[in-house]
């Protein structure tokens, strides 16, 4: 059981607030993570700093057992072979669309890693079909809808054909089409990014995405499990914030206020 | 104002572009050596925030609406090298895309508009804020005073660039092949506009941006005043726009006391009655003053003799320029908008004073 | 508040968003435009960018109006052959520059000395010949210019203008910066319009000066902050699909045997006119 990431007591600061306290864990290749937290809770900062994107303050993270540290990032030969094994999908993709077209987008990061011109242009027309966007090539990001400009985020980070697949919110402001398009697209995902970390307050998608959870509150880990073993254990999920009760009808007429989630539903087979 | 092709002489315009290309390159490399990797992005948003407020449409005292350009609050929260890139990369969008703004004409406008006003708005900021905390009502009005005088620097130099074309380009026929209108036209043109309008838009933006900020993020001013602290002792909020009021104030007086001290100046030394004001004399002084233009039979006479009102107790020795026409309509300008200004403000005292008494 | 008096005292948040959607709206045009199957549109970009420039600098430099007039005149044939017709043309550039420009030049008409051609009657204001020149030049000179950018802009891609300015010498820097840049002005141009939209829902009437100048300073100081928030997060984007400093492009052009006439072309006519005015 290759490890992936390794966190030893990481804590680390932003702007004077801890955003991660004393953490600890390990992530191991080829498995699906859901990192779960309200807002605040510190899963996105634990996500980036999995990417390289952040620092900590004291303490190690460990990817494919090398240490993150600046210095490391320095070298070229390291930082292009991390670069290429791990993609980050953000949870805003404008931030990620900074690009004039969305064929520039799909080639930035093949151009940056110094690929053979020839080569990156079939890879970025494959990564067009593969998410059916070709025809979508020539135009600019703000022209896109919400669900188009998901699809190209993703396609301007698998074209790299990496190892491991950071997701921030996947599902966050996107309707409810797009939405299930992106779960449909982790679900049946055969690429080669096996290893799969999703942070995410949604509680309706981790049982399809995730096959460990996660749970940070407030910058300390608080909770790990199986998704269904954690959906199950109500007042975990409500003091981590994670649910909440409000009122609410049931079919009956009834009318009343308890903690659930907006998914139950049976079928009739 | 953002100058069309077709204003400047080709040969201005590339004296213009050979002029701003050492601004440009020193820009970069300090840029660079600050921001390394970060300057991309941070450039590029930056830019796109001024091409937004240049579009904004301010509002101004007695109803009408102005533009600011941004530079000042650029310069100040970005340094004056940064803004130079960043305001230079939104007037090439401007002109390239929106056609606000000529091709040829682009080195002096960055010339103008991003050089020149960013330098001089980092300097007067500075120099007004001195070490005061970055939360102090002091800076508030050191960033609009920077944003009035660097806008109007800019105005200057813009008209001055237009100022000189029909001395030097004209045809075989005497017609100038460029802007047609000399410095003593020029000038009162140009800063009459800016010296109101644009000047108190981007004097508006400046100091109420700079305001907003120290109420929420204070750390983005950091970047001109390294050494300042947060003085955790001073109001908060309503701080803030009690300050401009000082702003404004401020600068009614010196509206004012400018055109009053020349007065005075003048006074101590000459003798002079209301003969002065009476026409055959001044339009000798228009004439001298116009490059030896010929009047229009039907000046502004009312705006002609306010002017020589200032400038004609100057005394004989004194340069030229402190004796012309331009000056003297400028200093009208300026007097008059001192009063409204200073008028305005007693009102809104009075008429608060009343509410408050009312109530 | 009655319908009628909101509609009159149109407050600078109406006026503000107008102009913001006017920007969004002329840059969707300008890219159906490009797309049309016009001569202009079918030549390589960095062709047009020399092309045009020097005819402009053509009409820059000329000293007579017939010339400049000429020079219009092709600028107006390259449009038509180009699909984009005289009455887009004026409504867009024509009038605007005209009317800004010509009310600059009217006192021109009046005040330059020299020889006096018509007296105005009733004010009796004296019209020189040389005035009338110079206003002549100056709307002409600005009437062409414009156009011949306009052309561009018209024309051609923007990604495509920029990719034309890179391989014509300006540092990689820059392109990308012009690029990131022109992308996040529609990013800031929606959170803009949001920002006044939903101010704009809450007010009747016109809001009273103060509360309108903080107004103005607060949008202004929110995106601000948005804006060092979006470049440390676009910042980031870019750090995890490997830059690390130097921007690396896709060079995509080819000159095709079209495109070397009509640089030659381009020159040629530019040359002429130099030599002629």
């Amino acid at each position: 059981m290759a490890v992936a990431f390794g966190v030893q007591n990481v804590t680390f600061r932003y702007n004077d607030i801890i955003a991660l306290d004393d953490i600890s864990l390990t992530l191991e290749a080829g498995k699906r993570y859901a990192v779960l937290g309200a807002n605040g809770s510190g899963k996105s900062t634990m996500l980036r700093l999995l990417d390289g994107l952040y620092f900590a303050d004291s303490g190690t993270v460990t990817a494919f057992g090398e240490a993150l540290t600046e210095e490391r990032f320095a070298d070229d030969d390291f930082a292009y072979s991390f670069r290429q094994r791990v993609a980050f999908v953000f949870q805003n993709p404008d931030v990620q669309l900074f690009n004039p077209t969305v064929f520039d987008e799909i080639a930035f990061a093949p151009l940056q890693l110094r690929w053979e011109k020839q080569c990156i242009r079939s890879r970025v027309a494959e990564m067009l079909d593969l998410m059916e966007i070709a025809h979508l090539k020539d135009r600019s990001p703000h022209r896109l809808s919400g669900g188009e400009k998901k699809r190209v985020a993703l396609a301007s980070v698998l074209v790299l054909e990496p190892q491991v697949l950071l997701l921030d919110e996947p599902t966050a402001a996107l309707d409810p089409k797009s939405q299930s398009q992106v779960i449909d697209f982790l679900i049946d995902w055969a690429g080669s990014a096996k290893t799969i970390i999703t942070a995410t307050h949604d509680l309706d998608i981790i049982e399809d995405i995730a096959d460990e959870c996660l749970i940070f509150q407030r910058g300390k880990l608080v909770a790990e499990g199986k998704p269904q073993t954690i959906l199950r254990n109500e007042t975990l999920l409500r003091q981590t914030n994670l649910i909440h009760a409000h009122r609410h009808a049931h079919a009956g007429g009834e009318i009343h206020s308890h903690p659930h989630l907006h998914h139950d539903h049976t079928h009739d087979e | 104002m953002h100058i069309p092709d077709g204003y400047l002489s080709p040969s201005t315009c590339a004296a213009l572009y050979a002029a701003a290309a050492p601004f440009w390159y020193v820009a970069l490399q300090k840029v660079k050596r600050l921001l390394s990797t970060r300057l991309v992005p941070l450039l590029s948003v930056f830019a796109a925030f001024s091409f937004i407020i240049m579009m904004f449409n301010l509002p101004l005292p007695g109803g009408t609406t102005g533009h600011a350009t941004g530079a000042a609050i650029a310069a100040i929260v970005l340094g004056s090298w940064g803004s130079i890139l960043a305001i230079s990369v939104a007037l090439l969008i401007q002109a390239l895309f929106f056609g606000d703004g000529g091709i040829t004409a682009f080195g002096a406008n960055c010339f103008n508009i991003a050089i020149a006003a960013s330098l001089i708005a980092h300097f007067v900021y500075r120099l007004a804020a001195g070490s005061s905390p970055l939360n102090s009502s002091r800076r508030i009005f050191a960033a609009g005073l920077a944003g009035y005088l660097s806008i109007n620097l800019s105005a200057l130099i813009t008209a001055i660039e237009f100022g000189i074309q029909p001395i030097f380009f004209k045809d075989a026929t005497g017609a100038p092949l460029y802007a047609p209108y000399s410095l003593a036209v020029a000038i009162p043109a140009m800063m009459i506009g800016h010296i109101t309008f644009a000047g108190f838009a981007e004097a508006i933006i400046t100091a109420g941006v700079v305001a907003y900020l120290q109420r929420t993020e204070p750390s983005l001013l950091k970047m001109t005043a390294p050494d300042a602290v947060i003085d955790s002792s001073l109001p908060v909020t309503q701080s803030g726009w009690q300050a401009t009021r000082s702003l404004w104030l401020g600068l009614a007086l010196l509206m004012i006391l400018t055109p009053l001290g020349l007065l005075a100046a003048g006074t101590a030394w000459g003798e002079w009655g209301a003969e002065d004001f009476t026409n055959p004399e001044t339009r000798q002084q228009i004439e001298q003053a116009s490059s030896n233009q010929a009047a229009p039979e039907n000046p502004p006479a009312g705006l002609e003799r306010l002017s020589t009102f200032w400038t004609a107790p100057i005394p004989d020795y004194a340069p030229s320029f402190l004796k012309s026409e331009p000056l003297g309509y400028i200093l009208s300008a300026m007097f008059g908008v001192g009063l409204i200004i200073l008028a305005s403000l007693v009102i809104s005292i009075l008429t608060r004073a009343k509410r408050v008494s009312d109530a | 508040m009655p319908e009628k008096t909101r509609r009159r005292h149109k407050n600078f948040i109406e006026k503000t968003i107008v102009g913001l959607a006017e920007v969004a709206e002329q840059a969707l045009y300008a890219e159906s435009l490009a797309k049309a199957d016009g001569l202009l549109q079918k030549l390589d970009a960095r062709v047009k960018v020399i092309g045009l420039f020097s005819l402009i600098v053509a009409a820059a430099l000329s000293k007579k109006i017939t010339i400049i007039l000429s020079l219009f005149g092709l600028a107006i044939v390259l449009a038509l052959l180009s699909k984009i017709s005289p009455v887009v043309l004026g409504k867009r550039i024509w009038l605007s520059a005209f009317l800004f420009t010509g009310a600059i030049a009217l006192p021109a008409i009046f005040i330059t000395p020299g020889e006096v051609i018509y007296r105005l009657p009733v004010l009796h204001w004296a019209i020189t010949a040389q005035g009338l020149r110079s206003a002549l030049y100056l709307i002409s000179r600005v009437e062409t210019s414009a156009t011949f950018a306009a052309l561009l802009v018209f024309t051609t891609l923007w990604t495509q203008v920029l990719k034309a300015l890179r391989t014509l010498g300006v540092p990689v820097v820059f392109v990308v910066i012009l690029g990131m840049t022109h992308r996040y002005i529609f990013l800031m141009l929606q959170t803009a319009r949001e920002m006044f939209e939903s101010r704009q829902s809450r007010v009747a009437g016109t809001l009273p000066a103060k509360e309108s100048r903080r107004l103005a300073a607060a949008s202004v100081g929110v995106l601000l902050s948005k804006s060092f928030y979006l470049s440390n997060e676009v910042y980031q984007a870019m750090q995890s699909r490997g830059f690390r400093g130097e921007v690396y492009l896709l060079d995509e052009f080819q000159m095709q045997k079209r495109d070397w006439l009509a640089l030659a072309g381009f020159l040629s006519l530019a040359i002429l006119a130099f030599v002629l005015g």
